[in-house]
Parts: structure tokens; C-alpha cells; sequence
């Protein structure tokens, strides 16, 4: 094992230093199996007659399908059945709509058209998996090549192609704009006050997880019509839940076994090869297996995405960051996946661990011709803390500054509101920039070697939700009949200082008896929840929002992100929207819908388990689909 | 379609049987991949016993080498020191118990580092219709029709004489981002005959005979090998893949052969 060393002389009397497990080595509770090579994966469950099953694959960036031939197929040794697109009952997902995040925007079989180099079109299910690859190699389709895009500024110029029909500006929507919007006071203004302004673009490479296992499951046939399913997946009710939805199964019919991952860091949430290997079972009554091969791992496999980031700071000649503003491009590939998901997540995180009083960002989650992109280790943060850091040592040079003490100088602390409005605590950067210092011997002033992160924070300046400036460019739609500039636009508006946000008015309440009441809330509240947005306190819980009169909706709005699963941008009222009219479509079949749903949500029907209208799958219970 | 595996006792009569659908398998490190992966080009796999494969004779200063001697078996062999640190480098222990030097030969870049030392080291081929050719001469036109390597002839170096190096990104098990081997004669502190091959810049192992030339007769410091540096990367040809672009390999490569000139002089 490595040496750690734990400093327990940093916050000694916030801890209590009488834990078991935290703080001592402590061996994986399944490293032993692993080691000795006992551990079953999936993989090791064997099945009498097991039939293997592989996708035939595209091999453009972006094509559509004229025609599918398996005559020859068909009739080779060995395979049982060809699977197409029209074999999948509910052919169109995303991962995300178990949340109630994003359009379903992505087919398990591809029908009409492929987007990234490597999306399948059909199946073979065979007796023996080289039997099942020469039939796919006979499978003959007739591709009709299309142009493609895949660079994320390119992808969102108005005469673009359209990547992904659900999102025809190749862009995922923020409720009602393009992109994922955060203002935190004037960054325009503050730029001209500042001594000079250093400008950066992060580019990031998409990362392969690359488990040692690569992805894949067994599903066999059980007794009662219920199927077991083996696998490797790392989120085995999100592949459940996937399974169920796709193939209009009810969940009770599906025995997931999984809990033992040959490696997943975020690779490995997707849930692909659980439907299609249930699938091959349903259609042919045998055990199936499907199971992605080196080459589909990496070519197919969802990466963490691409990233490209523009940073642009308002310095003093101290070292003070007075205005930093982001422009930041998500490359998520050919569907949605979590890309969309982890933006939100990053924004929350800008501008890093530092207290800048006035922040912009406008990040874009981008669909390109490229493999799509998913979750790894760190989601959504990982990039954009490369760009900041980087950025950081280029400020420090542009006004010739010791790094470190740069860091230290702008570093948050205990008491500060942070950009997306709450108020930071238990930060500790500071100390760790005086060990690093410390552990490389290099020299830090006196002011920096005493500096603490829980002294001369959440005063009344650095404790203020300052007023904000807000813009309403980059409506969705807009950006496919003209160019707009991607970086935050000048502020147009207003809102006054201590507002933490009013766009985010969370549907009412169903039934009065949903409202938590605080003392059966897991974690400390203040009884007389916040309805004021007074300055300095947390942003609403959206519980604690019911009697909260709302700012009309035709005031100003500031966009902030800290909606939370449960809130996706989606069910923003649409009265949001006030004048604006959606410019005209390429696809008008395909525009997300515009429902000026501002009725209170009311059931349909009375609750019944599951339910059985078309287009929804049965598993889900009462939940609003689009 | 399935697979057959034919076996020969002798290497010839399993050249006579290849083309068409047939291919030459030896220690199968890249074959069975492609047999794994359910490769059309080829449904039969062709192996032969023929001892002459193993062995590893001394004739005066030249070593003949069976094409089917594995990368462990030259670590092991004490005449083969020369090429012990080469074949270190190549795979893991799994691999090396496999790969053979033969194979090598064969194999499409970032593979091949084998064959990079011994185009440095001017082996000569053996093949099994009794031809001989030397390495360089079948490199350079190595998608021509082929027969069975039967074994590999090379000089045994002077001490010191030849020096290689891999770099890789991943240690120790990596692929070569490029791979440098040079024979150089010293003579009174000055070189000699030189010999340069790089692997990993070209589709096939490649001598840089410009550099080669601006080393004939330079004293070994940093003045007397800029020349020979500076024309290092003259008719390389490197791609542009997943482990570096071409332009950083031909940044970089002087840097190693500067390095690897410099290392023990």
C-alpha cells in the first residue's frame, strides 16, 4: 500500500477522530477473488447451448440506410435468427428518461439512419460466435453517405447537419435556451475595470474507460416467463429500468444479476448489451450472449466526452480575479447518453474553487458525427478543472504572480457564495496549496504560508449574491437561422442583487401531504424555510417553494444551474417562454415540443400499477412521458 | 466458415500449400486476432514442425536463427545477448513466450521491432525455397508475393557496437511510438560504418541513409552528430495515429537518436 500521510493537524476540532474505517487502510472487500482469479464474472456463467450475438455496424460517420440484404445471411450454418430495428418494441430511448431527463433520442437497433462510425443496424444471433461474425460479414446494407460533422463549433454553424433528429440544432436544450446559462453579477462591466484580461482554449481528447472486462451480458429464459440476465453492467437497475422500457417488458419479468464489474469508471452505465442479449433470448427462447469485443469497446464504447473550453479573466495587477467567463463545448457525440447531464454538473462546479465575484458561462452540450459520449470517474468536472488550473498558472504569468500564491489570493473560503448560489463551506483549498508548497519546497510568502480558509470569508461582499446581469441570446432554435457569438452576451437586464434565481419555480405540489415536513428531512434546515431569497441563504429547496409567491414570468430571469434531477429543465413552465416565437424548423416533425403546459400537474387516470397506453412503456408508473 | 488447421513436417512442403486462402501461422500473436475476430480473408491455417525452425547455430562471427526461435528463447541463449534487450522489449512474457522472430518480420507497425535491429544489424533472410535475400532488400518491397522465412543470418556486433532503444508510452509493455537501432564501428573515437534504422516512421522498418552518411567519420559529441541529426528524418514516412501525430515523431526522433548516440560514447 501506499504511504499516506494525513495531516489530522488541519481542522483537528471539526472531526472527531474515534471512526473504524475512515482514515485506516482498509483491504477491497473483492480483491481477493480477483487476485486469485475466483471471482465469477459474467461472463463465467455458462449455459447449455449458449448462442452468441453480434451488430453489423456502420462504417461512416453519418449515412442513411437505403436497404438492409440478409438473404445471404439467413441461410448460413449455425444462425438462428437475424434481428432488425423493427424486432425492438419500444425502439427509442434515453438513458436519462428514467429520471425524467431529455427526449428519448437514441434506437438500440438503428432503422433510418446511423450518426457515428460503429451505431448498429441489425443483428445475428448464431450458434457459435464465429459463425455469428461471418454472418454479419454477409449482411449486405446499402448505405446512402452522408455529410458529417465533428468538430463542436462547427456542429452548431447554422448550415450544419443535423446529427440527431430529436435535437435538430445539434444542440441539447437548457430549458429555453441552447445551452446551460450561469450569471453571477456584471462580468462585461467588470472587464473593463480590470488591469488586464488573459484568454485560454482548453481543448480535451475524448477517454476510453477501457475496462479489462469489456461490456456485455448473458440473458437466459427461466421458469414463468421471467428472463435472467447476467452482466457486467455497473448500474444495474438504470439497465433494468433501460431493458424493461425498450423491450416493453414488465420489470417483474427481468432477473438482473449483476454487482460484479471487471472495471467501470462510468464506462459501463450505459445499457446496451443488457437489452439486446435480453432480446435475443425473448425471440429465440434460448440462453444469449452479446458481448462487445476489444475493438467494439473502443470504437463503440461511450467515452468520456470531448471537452473544448474558452476562459477569459478580468485580473488586477494583485492577482485578483475580479470577472471570469466561460465558453465551454461538450462534445457528446451522436446521442445524448449523460453528456447533457454532467454539463449541468460542471456548470454548478465553475469558476472552481475560487471566489470571483462576478461569473458568466455559457457551456453547450454539442451532437456531433462522433461516438457518443458518457459518464467516467469525476463526470462533468474533470475537464473543465484541467482548463481552470491551466488558466490559473496563465493568469499567474500574465501578471507575473508565484502560482501558488496566485491560487491562495483567490481562493475561496468558509462563508463565500459560490456562482451557482450557495454558500461554500468546508474548503480547504488553501491548506492544500500550503502542503503542496510545502512538500515541493517552494517559498510562499508570509501573508500565503499563514492564510486559512477559515478566516476572512462570508463577509458582507464576499457572502452576496451580487446583481446580476442576464441576456436572453442563444434561444433555442436560433442559432440554425443565424450566427450568434457562443461567449456570454452582454446583459440586457437585471436582477437585483440577493436573488438567487426565479426562473427555477418548481411545479406545485400534487397533494398537500408531499410537502416534507423539515424534521423528517435527513440533514439540518431551517424550520422557516428561505422564501424570500434573502441574500446569503441557500437556494430554495424546492419543498420549501410552495407558498413562494412567484416573480412574474415576465421579469427578469437568471438562469442558474442548480436544477436538480428531480427539477430537469423540461417541466420549467412554459409560459417562460413570454414573447418569443420558435423560429421555423428543418424538421418541423422533429422539434421538441413546445406544450404551454402551465396547468398544475393533475393525473390522468387514478393510480394503478403500471400502465397500459401506447407509447409508454408498461414498467413506468404514472409518470408523464412525452 | 470455419477454420482448418493444416501441419507440415517440413517448412516447404507448407510453402507449397499457401495463397489463396491459406495463411503461415508461427507463434500466432497477430494471427489469432484476426482468427478470433472472425477474419474473411483466410479459412486455413498452415504450421510446420520442421525442426530447422528451432535452432540456433554459430558459424564463425554469424548466427543463423530459426525463424520460429520466440522472443524468450533469444533472451535465454547466451550468444544472443546482442538481441536480448530487443527482444525484452517486445510484449509482455505471455507474448514473448509466443512471438517469434520470423513473425516479427511480418508485423505492420507500431509492431516490428525485431525486424528494426536486425535491418540496423544487415541480417540476411533464409527462405524455405533456399533463397536467400537480405532483410533490407525484403522490406522494402514487402507486399511482394511471399515464401516461409526459414531462418535469419546475422553478424554478431562488436562490444558496444549496436544500440537500441523502443519508446513507448506505456511501460514497460507498450507498443513502439518509434523505435531506433544503430551499428556504429567506432575508430579512434570516431565512427566508422554506420548503420540507422528507425521503426515506427515508415509502413515498414527504414534505414536513414542521409544520417548515416553525416555520421560517416564525425567524432561522437554534440557538434559532430548535428549533421547526422538534422538529416535523421529525410525520406520517413510517419503516421499519424492514436499514439502520436507525424509531426511529433518527427520532432522527437532526433531527440532519441541523440540520445542513444550519445549514451555510451
Amino acid at each position: 500500500m501506499s504511504r499516506v500521510e494525513f495531516r489530522k493537524d488541519l481542522f483537528a476540532d471539526e472531526r472527531s477522530d474515534d471512526l473504524n474505517e475512515v482514515g485506516k487502510p482498509t483491504i477491497r472487500q473483492d480483491i481477493i477473488g480477483h487476485v486469485r482469479g475466483t471471482t465469477r464474472f459474467y461472463d463465467d456463467h455458462l449455459f447449455d447451448g449458449l448462442l452468441h450475438m453480434r451488430c453489423v455496424r456502420s462504417p461512416h460517420h453519418h449515412a442513411r440506410i437505403r436497404n438492409i440484404n440478409v438473404s445471404g445471411a439467413e441461410s448460413m450454418p449455425g444462425v438462428r435468427r437475424i434481428v432488425m430495428p423493427s424486432d425492438v418494441p419500444n425502439n427509442l430511448n434515453t438513458l436519462l428518461s428514467l429520471i425524467g431527463f431529455g427526449r428519448d433520442d437514441e434506437p438500440l437497433l438503428s432503422s433510418a439512419k446511423v450518426a457515428y462510425k460503429g451505431e448498429p443496424v441489425c443483428a445475428v444471433i448464431a450458434d457459435t460466435e464465429r459463425q455469428a461474425r461471418d454472418a454479419v460479414a454477409a449482411i449486405k446494407v446499402d448505405w446512402e453517405v452522408l455529410p458529417h460533422v465533428l468538430d463542436v463549433e462547427q456542429a452548431i454553424q447554422p448550415d450544419a447537419p443535423v446529427v440527431n433528429e430529436t435535437y435538430p440544432n445539434n444542440l441539447f436544450d437548457y430549458g429555453r435556451f441552447d445551452h446551460q446559462k450561469l450569471r453571477f453579477g456584471d462580468v462585461h462591466s467588470a472587464m473593463q475595470r480590470a488591469d488586464k484580461i488573459v484568454e485560454g482554449q482548453y481543448q480535451m481528447s475524448p477517454i476510453e474507460q477501457a475496462p479489462m472486462e469489456t461490456c456485455g451480458a448473458i440473458a437466459a429464459p427461466e421458469t414463468n416467463e421471467r428472463i435472467v440476465c447476467h452482466t457486467a453492467t455497473q448500474a444495474l437497475f438504470f439497465s433494468l429500468g433501460t431493458t424493461a422500457k425498450l423491450l416493453d417488458v414488465p420489470s417483474s419479468r427481468l432477473h438482473f444479476i449483476g454487482g460484479t464489474v471487471g472495471g467501470g469508471f462510468g464506462g459501463k452505465v450505459d445499457s446496451i448489451t443488457e437489452p439486446m442479449a435480453v432480446l435475443g433470448a425473448l425471440l429465440t427462447g434460448k440462453p444469449v450472449k452479446f458481448h462487445w469485443d476489444r475493438e467494439e469497446e473502443m470504437q463503440v464504447g461511450a467515452p468520456r466526452g470531448a471537452e473544448r473550453w474558452v476562459i477569459r479573466d478580468g485580473v488586477m495587477n494583485d492577482g485578483s480575479i475580479i470577472a471570469r467567463e466561460f465558453t465551454g463545448y461538450f462534445d457528446c457525440g451522436a446521442y445524448t447518453r449523460l453528456s447533457s447531464y454532467a454539463i449541468q454538473k460542471g456548470v454548478g462546479h465553475l469558476p472552481g474553487p475560487y471566489t470571483i465575484p462576478n461569473v458568466a458561462a455559457n457551456v453547450y452540450c454539442v451532437y456531433t458525427n462522433r461516438t457518443p459520449a458518457t459518464a467516467m470517474r469525476g463526470f462533468g468536472i474533470t475537464g473543465v478543472d484541467f482548463a481552470i488550473e491551466s488558466h490559473m498558472d496563465k493568469v499567474a504569468e500574465a501578471v507575473g504572480m508565484n502560482p501558488i500564491e496566485l491560487r491562495i489570493h483567490n481562493a475561496y473560503r468558509d462563508g463565500d457564495m459560490k456562482a451557482h448560489r450557495r454558500v461554500a463551506k468546508n474548503t480547504a483549498l488553501i491548506e492544500c496549496c500550503q502542503v503542496a508548497a510545502q512538500k515541493s519546497n517552494w517559498q510562499l510568502g508570509p501573508q500565503y504560508a499563514s492564510a486559512s480558509s477559515l478566516r476572512d470569508g462570508g463577509s458582507t461582499e464576499r457572502a452576496a449574491i451580487p446583481e446580476t446581469a442576464v441576456d436572453m441570446v442563444g434561444k433555442i432554435g436560433e442559432r440554425r437561422s443565424s450566427s450568434i457569438a457562443a461567449s456570454p452576451a452582454q446583459g440586457t437586464e437585471r436582477v437585483p442583487a440577493g436573488q438567487a434565481s426565479e426562473l427555477l419555480s418548481p411545479l406545485p405540489l400534487q397533494h398537500a401531504d408531499m410537502q416534507i415536513e423539515p424534521s423528517r428531512v435527513g440533514h439540518t434546515v431551517k424550520a422557516t424555510a428561505p422564501l424570500a431569497n434573502a441574500a446569503g441563504a441557500p437556494p430554495p429547496a424546492a419543498t420549501a417553494h410552495r407558498e413562494t409567491t412567484q416573480p412574474p414570468a415576465t421579469q427578469v430571469s437568471t438562469p442558474v444551474s442548480q436544477q436538480s434531477p428531480v427539477s430537469p429543465p423540461e417541466s420549467l413552465p412554459a409560459s417562460s417562454t413570454g414573447s418569443y416565437q420558435q423560429p421555423p424548423r428543418d424538421q418541423p416533425a422533429a422539434s421538441p415540443p413546445e406544450a404551454p403546459a402551465v396547468k398544475p400537474y393533475e393525473p390522468q387516470e387514478r393510480f394503478n400499477k403500471g400502465m397500459n397506453r401506447p407509447g409508454a412503456a408498461r414498467h413506468l408508473i404514472n409518470r408523464r412521458r412525452r | 466458415m470455419s477454420i482448418e488447421v493444416k501441419s507440415f513436417d517440413t517448412l516447404r512442403q507448407a510453402s507449397e500449400v499457401l495463397g489463396g486462402s491459406a495463411q503461415y501461422i508461427a507463434g500466432g500473436t497477430l494471427l489469432m486476432r484476426k482468427v478470433n475476430y472472425g477474419d474473411q480473408s483466410f479459412n486455413q491455417l498452415v504450421q510446420s514442425t520442421d525442426p530447422a525452425l528451432k535452432q540456433i547455430q554459430s558459424q564463425g562471427d554469424e548466427i543463423l536463427i530459426g525463424a520460429g526461435v520466440t522472443m524468450s528463447e533469444i533472451m535465454q541463449h547466451p550468444q544472443l545477448q546482442f538481441l536480448g534487450e530487443v527482444a525484452r522489449s517486445v510484449g509482455g512474457p505471455a507474448i514473448r513466450n509466443m512471438a517469434t522472430i520470423g513473425g516479427n518480420l511480418f508485423a505492420p507497425r507500431p509492431y516490428g521491432d525485431m525486424a528494426t535491429a536486425l535491418l540496423a544489424l544487415d541480417a540476411n533472410l533464409h527462405w524455405a525455397s533456399g533463397q536467400q535475400q537480405s532483410l533490407e532488400q525484403f522490406l522494402e518491397r514487402s507486399d511482394a508475393a511471399r515464401d516461409i522465412v526459414h531462418s535469419i543470418s546475422v553478424r554478431q556486433p562488436p562490444t558496444g557496437a549496436f544500440q537500441y532503444l523502443k519508446v513507448s508510452r506505456v511501460k514497460p509493455k507498450g507498443v513502439s511510438l518509434l523505435t531506433v537501432a544503430v551499428l556504429l564501428n567506432r575508430e579512434n573515437g570516431r565512427t566508422g560504418n554506420v548503420r540507422i534504422a528507425f521503426g515506427g516512421m515508415a509502413p515498414e522498418p527504414r534505414r536513414a541513409m542521409a544520417a548515416e552518411q553525416a555520421l560517416q567519420g564525425a567524432s561522437l559529441d554534440e557538434s559532430g552528430i548535428q549533421r547526422c541529426l538534422a538529416a535523421c528524418t529525410e525520406g520517413m514516412a510517419p503516421a499519424d495515429d492514436s499514439l502520436a501525430s507525424s509531426w511529433y515523431r518527427n520532432e522527437v526522433a532526433p531527440v532519441y537518436l541523440k540520445r542513444l548516440l550519445l549514451q555510451r560514447s
